[in-house]
């Protein structure tokens, strides 16, 4: 039965589908739960390594036969393998939220289809709704039950992006919807494969929705293809090791991985962390930006994820609960299953969702998702990483797993639409953004262009694969300074990239993007945000001059033309043969200080073009000398002084004598904080010099002095946000009033109160936050 | 006289195998001579003419084909230790090979384990750091047409700079090249005239082919081992010239066949993964002998397990490769690795407290427990010892004593920690390797379209004939052959004097369905004649030359090819069309029945043509046949060996394999031990020794 909880049925037609307690299963479905009671250690390897090879071919099969470019480079599909009441037992290395959200399809399939159609052997169901549980309407799920003597065994699942199904801009992003009418229409699961038939009508019926119906064939083939193989392969296991044995295989994967995230998670205080963005323009036209929130509480066993806080769904910017709590699935297996190979089942038993309904990561009926993937769930999945990496990083060993938000992390998105030199049709967001930048970690630096977390093997396409098939000459495609965040460990670096038409005198741009005005790669522990997203567009220039001479201009500032300022979210942006198009993905975020980062270590940034000799100046306090060659180093020591003198005399101080360096931490809060006992209770203080920040039960940033900075303060590769929205957004930054050493940085709105990021200790916690916490000032 | 000559170097020896025109094979090792390899070559020749009764000089003046599988350009790779490199790229363009299209650079060949895990997952060590890339004024489109002239003066400039930084190589990568090579060769051509002793290398004619990370990455290492590969490649022909060898020297390379030594100092690039290439095509040369079509080759050595695959009498080939996370374009025969070999080492896994083996492994140093060199983990050797499938005082021919007790006292750990008798545990961990080996032939075979029952199988290397008996069953191979006596001592070697030469050429030309048959006539013959003008060159008699024809095909937008073969002559539209059918049956064989669209369209994507110079032969000779019942010196101990289908030890009659007789049969269980390998026969199979002398098993 659907949830139903506070006067709310989560039913999956007006609001979100959520299981509840039990499922409801007609009787004629019969569930194979028979476990074996003894398993050898050697047989369960040999099958925990099968079924592992069988997910993962799956994924293979998948992405040799589907026809979409998306799916192909993007890696947007990926295969998992749920038990026969829909637990995880394992997601393939792809696009990973995509697994988070088919076992709750699989559980509503169940509860709606087991009577009327009826669920059988040899059938295969197809679904995008995402109030039933998909991502957005593109990723089309199909869900396969594996039989085994008449009863359920298991299920083999895949989900796939399908080029086009319609709604009112090609390509199916549709960036300007009012709603999901103006979308691809939402199919609850279908049953498009009857008794290993494949059915003509409902196969129909889903192509008819396409501007590219023959690629979606393709894509539809390809799915089932990749289910028939998984299901013929368990199948096969099921004859040699017999039933009982197979499924006590997976549960005991499952179980195994339930053992490993308790034996991580205990070595962790109770306590509650959160993280909040701003995600600009849910609109075109609007000039606003909306908060989101995640907090994850931890108690004993427990992790509990929250939403409240967020704002009301509004715009296209949205997703429905599945999108939410599949992100942070991703996010949280990546931190802590990975050595169970990203079995999350065993985890999900741990967890509860506590989600806000009509927020814009917990949308209702009948909202815009179809952009859902690349706003409101990388947003959720940005947010649960930091929240994460925050929480984990209490703990010594742990911390070594904190992955900092990645490039590209709200996904640069430019629709490109027209004719092809070919005289085909297109309509396809451009995916070099793809090239992401992996941010810092606790111990080493980010990843340049090392790809996205959301998809672990993901690639951008080579610039010759896209020029032949789109009508484009790319001028360059290069790193980009400062894109990566300042930090003890620098965020790794985005890139840029600019184009001209070639053999077609039209492309039609359409922009979709956050993270363009307000940064989102958001640093952990005082590290900097990344750079942002953009756009530029020259318009009239003198390119087709400059080429005609034999110049080869690649950069916008080399080349003569009236700017055009693009918004993070517009459509129909003509670009004509005198136009240049530029686009760029901010690179991954820091972790810790950059005043604490290895001079050298910014000497190489600088010299490599990573850094520019600005930001190593004024964000790293690194002096250079010998034409940038040499690091100056008393120059450097005295003009990292200098810098946490000034932010102290902002504020009428001075570095104060430090008091008592050395108290025993009880804990460290992760870098510049540590728990300490003052007699009276546990306490805050600076692990640079001891200064106490106020009571646990407390906000230690009310205790710092907080700097609000211009956004462009934080990088060179930050723009000044007022450029696309109406409100202040202001880089703020939290100092030790000690000895002026940076704590923490916060991205927000001018007039927020600080945003409670850290709260430790059990009991003192509420699991619902309130708005103050939030720093809302409602 | 003429002979063929196949030399290979090992970690510890060099081998040589000479072939007469009777086919009869002399062997003959010499130990390696790192430093100064070639000395170790000329050391084993002569070991070779020593036991043909000639001298040295006599020797290489009748071989008609000297071949040789190098691991220089390997050994560069693994220990970075290759050329400071320049890289010449189209102005905008120079981060191409730093982008590594993003996630590739960081997963390309990466285990998955550290995949999943971020921490642990980096791009590597760049192999041409970005102060020694150059970006070039210079423009070509999709259709070859060049939109920015070359900008000379700009070139020079950059070739300039690199020398001044001091790089001893140059990589030519433009955009587009395949589709118009003339800016590189212009490029190439300036750097010689500048830098004559400069090693030059460009993309269009290396690897022309579409994707210009692949194209640049394929080009840059090139280079960075161009240096060192070719100066040993060369000087090595040079040696054995001066010994009286009169033709060029022949170099195995990854597609399958060997290249002059001249060819092969220009693409060293090659070289690498030709490793295991010739075993494989020492695998073809005996399954041709023995009338088999399709074979899986395994290789199990001490620290990894190869597969490569004979289809239908030619070895399957694949058209990536990966050297250091770097991705590349190359058609080579297809063999895959595993981290399976009998130093791999156990570990228990603290969660689900089971046994975990490898990928981690004891290699030679210090090696497994029981070579009592300091290693104290458990590895399968250890098993292996344990269940007395190996005999300690005949392990390697006797040449390496096994310690029985520290093999029991490393395996013993791993046991206790899980509650199993020791027995148990070893057993346990040879099963597991051995399900490990058959799941990577299952992902070779059945995921490429192939089923396994229809293959004979192979194994060779040092720890193959120990476990293929159960991977072997496992897969349901029609059965099992342990290639033996000299010929098996020197497979590699073999192999290599077994290769025919073979060039191949590609044209990426992606045209859509139907076919515009002047255009594909025009690429094939293009490509043919460059295949027929190079092996003209090479001295090949036209009747020796075969040139064999193929197209990458796949629906439109996919990404993923499949190769359809192509036959000779003039292609009409009924040919044409065939094309299409053809590749629709092999994508239905390989993704299902009903997976195919032909709505979507077909493409051809690339052009290739194989171009082979087909060399002399080896023949096996047959032995002497003897009676069903082995003699009574190969049938003379016995030892207690632990089965684990009995559930039980047994007392197992041990075979000298040196002393056994073609029509000899061994009904299992029962241990051969041959000097470079240990052949367990499991209860209920049962072995002969065929006419050549070789072990084949009925699974």
């Amino acid at each position: 039965m659907a949830l139903v909880k506070d006067g709310v049925i989560w039913d999956g037609v007006e609001n979100p589908y959520i299981p509840g307690e039990t499922l409801a299963i007609d009787p004629s479905l019969r569930l194979h739960s028979e476990v074996a009671e003894e398993i050898d250690p050697v047989t369960y390897e040999v099958l925990r390594y099968n079924l592992w090879n069988i997910n993962e071919e799956h994924g293979l099969t998948i992405q040799r036969t589907s026809g979409s470019p998306i799916a192909i480079y993007a890696m947007d599909f990926n295969p998992s393998l749920l038990t026969e009441n829909a637990e995880f037992i394992y997601y393939g290395p792809y696009m990973q939220y995509m697994s988070g959200v088919t076992d709750n399809q699989i559980k509503w399939t169940m509860e709606n289809r087991g009577q009327n159609p009826g669920i059988e052997d040899g059938d295969i169901f197809l679904s995008n709704d995402p109030w039933v549980g998909a991502a957005h309407q593109q990723d089309v799920t199909v869900l396969c039950p594996v039989f085994w003597e008449g009863k359920l065994f298991c299920w083999v699942a895949n989900v796939l992006h399908h080029y086009d199904l319609g709604g009112i801009t090609p390509s199916s992003f549709c960036p300007g919807a009012r709603d999901v009418f103006d979308e691809p229409a939402p199919f609850p699961p279908v049953k498009i494969v009857e008794r290993g038939v494949l059915r003509r009508d409902i196969e129909a019926l889903h192509l008819r929705r396409s501007r590219k119906p023959n690629l979606v064939a393709l894509d539809v083939r390809s799915q089932i293809a990749g289910n028939t193989m998984a299901k013929e392969r368990i199948t096969g296991l099921l004859e040699r090791y017999g039933a009982p044995t197979v499924k006590g295989v997976m549960r005991k994967i499952i179980d195994d991985a339930e053992r490993s995230f308790l034996r991580k998670l205990r070595r962790l205080p109770d306590g509650s962390w959160r993280e909040q963005t701003f995600i600009e323009v849910a609109y075109p036209g609007d000039r606003h930006a909306y908060r989101a929130v995640v907090t994850v509480t931890k108690e004993g066993d427990k992790l509990i994820f929250e939403n409240a806080g967020t704002d009301p769904q509004v715009g296209a910017i949205n997703t429905t609960y599945s999108g939410w709590r599949g992100s942070i699935l991703t996010a949280l297996n990546q931190i802590f299953c990975y050595d169970q190979l990203y079995c999350v089942g065993g985890a999900v038993r741990h967890l509860e969702f506590r989600p806000t309904l009509g927020t814009f990561t917990v949308a209702k009926f009948p909202a815009s998702v179809s952009s859902a993937p690349v706003q409101g769930m990388e947003t959720s999945l940005n947010l649960a990483q930091n929240a994460l990496g925050k929480m984990i990083a209490c703990d010594p060993e742990l911390k070594r797993d904190v992955l900092c938000i990645c490039g590209n992390n709200m996904f640069a998105t430019a629709l490109i639409t027209g004719v092809n030199q070919h005289g085909e049709r297109y309509g396809i967001p451009l995916l070099d953004p793809m090239g992401g930048a992996l941010g810092a970690f606790s111990f080493r630096d980010g990843i340049s262009t090392g790809g996205m977390n959301r998809t672990p093997i993901g690639e951008l396409p080579n610039v010759e694969y896209n020029e032949q098939i789109y009508p484009m000459l790319y001028l360059s495609r290069r790193e980009m300074t400062d894109s990566g965040g300042a930090g003890k460990y620098k965020g790794g670096n985005g890139a840029i990239l600019t184009f001209v038409l070639h053999d077609t005198e039209l492309i039609t741009h359409s922009t979709v993007t956050s993270g363009a005005a307000v940064p989102t790669g958001i640093g952990v522990f005082a590290g900097y945000p990344a750079g942002t997203n953009g756009y530029g567009l020259l318009r009239g220039s003198d390119v087709r001059a400059r080429l005609g001479r034999g110049e080869m201009p690649t950069d916008l500032v080399e080349i003569a033309g009236e700017p055009v300022l693009l918004h993070p979210r517009q459509e129909g942006i003509p670009q004509r043969r005198d136009d240049v198009f530029a686009l760029w993905w901010g690179g991954g975020a820091a972790y810790g200080d950059p005043l604490e980062r290895d001079p050298e270590a910014v000497r190489q940034d600088v010299q490599l073009g990573y850094v520019s000799p600005a930001a190593a100046r004024d964000i790293y306090g690194v002096i250079l000398a010998g034409g940038d060659l040499d690091v100056d180093a008393m120059g450097t020591t005295g003009r990292r002084a200098e810098i946490r003198a000034e932010r102290l005399a902002a504020f009428g101080r001075r570095p104060q004598e430090r008091e008592g360096v050395g108290r025993p931490a009880l804990m460290t809060v992760g870098e510049y904080l540590k728990v300490v006992d003052d007699g009276a209770g546990k306490v805050y203080a600076c692990a640079r010099c001891d200064h106490e920040l106020g009571s646990i039960a407390d906000n230690y940033k009310l205790r710092c002095l907080a700097q609000d900075r211009p956004m462009t303060a934080a990088s060179p590769a930050i723009g000044d946000p007022a450029r696309y929205l109406d409100e202040e957004y202001v880089f703020r930054q939290y100092y030790c009033p000690g000895c002026g050493g940076l704590v923490e940085n916060e991205v927000t709105r001018r007039g927020e109160p600080p945003l409670w990021d850290v709260q430790i200790g059990a009991g003192t916690l509420r699991a619902s936050p309130r708005a103050t916490d939030l720093g809302s000032d409602q | 006289m003429a002979y063929l000559c196949g030399i290979d170097i090992g970690g510890t020896f060099t081998d040589c195998a000479v072939v007469d025109e009777a086919g009869r094979i002399v062997v003959a090792k010499a130990l390696s001579t790192p430093g100064d390899f070639a000395q170790g070559v000329v050391n084993a020749v002569e070991a070779a003419a020593q036991q043909l009764g000639l001298p040295l000089a006599d020797l290489l003046t009748q071989t008609a084909a000297l071949a040789h599988g190098t691991t220089v350009g390997t050994n560069t790779m693994v220990q970075r230790s290759g050329a400071k490199v320049g890289l010449i790229t189209t102005k905008g363009h120079g981060d191409v090979i730093h982008i590594m299209r993003g996630a590739s650079g960081r997963v390309a060949g990466v285990p998955l384990e550290k995949i999943l895990h971020f921490a642990e997952s980096s791009k590597p060590e760049p192999i041409v750091p970005k102060p020694l890339i150059a970006e070039v004024t210079e423009r070509v489109d999709y259709k070859g047409a060049v939109v920015v002239p070359l900008d000379l003066a700009d070139a020079r400039a950059a070739v300039d700079r690199l020398l001044g930084e001091g790089v001893t190589a140059i990589a030519i990568c433009f955009l587009w090249s395949f589709k118009n090579p003339l800016h590189e060769q212009r490029v190439r051509r300036l750097v010689e005239e500048m830098a004559p002793r400069v090693f030059v290398t460009c993309s269009s004619e290396l690897v022309p082919k579409w994707g210009e990370y692949e194209r640049t990455a394929a080009v840059a290492i090139n280079a960075y081992i161009g240096p060192t590969a070719s100066r040993y490649i060369l000087s090595l022909e040079e040696e054995m010239q001066s010994f009286g060898y009169q033709r060029p020297l022949l170099i195995m390379q990854c597609g399958g066949g060997v290249m002059p030594a001249r060819e092969a100092a220009r693409a060293p690039l090659l070289t690498l993964d030709s490793g295991p290439v010739g075993g494989l095509i020492a695998s073809k040369y005996l399954a041709d002998t023995m009338g088999c079509r399709n074979v899986i080759a395994t290789d199990m050595g001490g620290t990894s397990f190869d597969v490569g695959l004979i289809h239908d009498g030619q070895p399957v080939s694949s058209y990536v490769s990966v050297a250091n996370q770097y991705r590349y374009f190359v058609p080579r025969i297809d063999i895959k690795s595993v981290g399976s070999g009998g130093g791999s080492i156990v570990t228990i896994d603290a969660t689900s407290r089971s046994l975990r083996v490898g990928p981690r492994s004891a290699g030679a140093e210090p090696g497994p427990a029981c070579y009592g060199r300091g290693g104290s983990e458990p590895t399968v050797t250890d098993a292996d010892l344990l269940l007395g499938y190996l005999d300690p005082d005949y392990f390697l021919g006797g040449r390496i004593r096994l310690d029985k007790e520290a093999a029991a006292a490393a395996i013993g750990k791993v046991a206790a920690a899980l509650d199993l008798d020791l027995v148990q545990c070893a057993a346990g961990i040879a099963k597991i390797v051995e399900f490990q080996m058959a799941d990577l032939v299952r992902k070779v075979t059945i995921q490429k379209g192939y089923d396994p029952r229809d293959f004979v199988l192979f194994a060779y290397g040092g720890a193959g004939p120990v476990h293929a008996g159960v991977y072997g069953r496992e897969l349901g191979a029609q059965a099992l052959v342990i290639p033996l006596g000299d010929i098996c001592s020197v497979w590699s070697a073999l192999g290599a004097a077994s290769s025919d030469v073979l060039h191949i050429f590609e044209q990426v030309d992606i045209l859509d369905a139907p076919f515009d048959a002047a255009r594909v006539n025009a690429n094939f013959g293009a490509l043919e004649d460059k295949g027929l003008r190079l092996l003209r060159q090479e001295g090949v008699a036209a009747e020796q030359v075969q040139l064999i024809r193929s197209v990458d095909m796949r629906y439109k937008a996919q990404i993923h090819q499949v190769e359809v073969a192509v036959p000779e002559g003039e292609l009409g539209p009924p040919e044409l069309g065939a094309l299409i059918d053809r590749f629709e049956e092999r994508y239905e064989l390989l993704y299902g029945k009903g997976s195919g669209y032909r709505g979507a369209g077909v493409q051809i994507e690339s052009f290739r043509c194989r171009a082979v110079g087909r060399t002399a032969k080896p023949v096996i000779a047959e032995l002497p046949a003897g009676g069903p019942i082995p003699s009574g010196t190969a049938s003379a101990t016995a030892r207690d060996v632990y089965w684990s289908e009995l559930g039980q030890w047994q007392r197992t009659p041990v075979y000298w394999g040196v002393h056994l007789r073609p029509g000899n049969e061994i009904v299992g269980p029962a241990i051969v031990e041959v000097p470079d390998t240990t052949i367990v026969i499991h209860p209920d199979q049962e072995a002969k020794v065929d006419r050549f002398g070789n072990f084949v098993i009925r699974l």
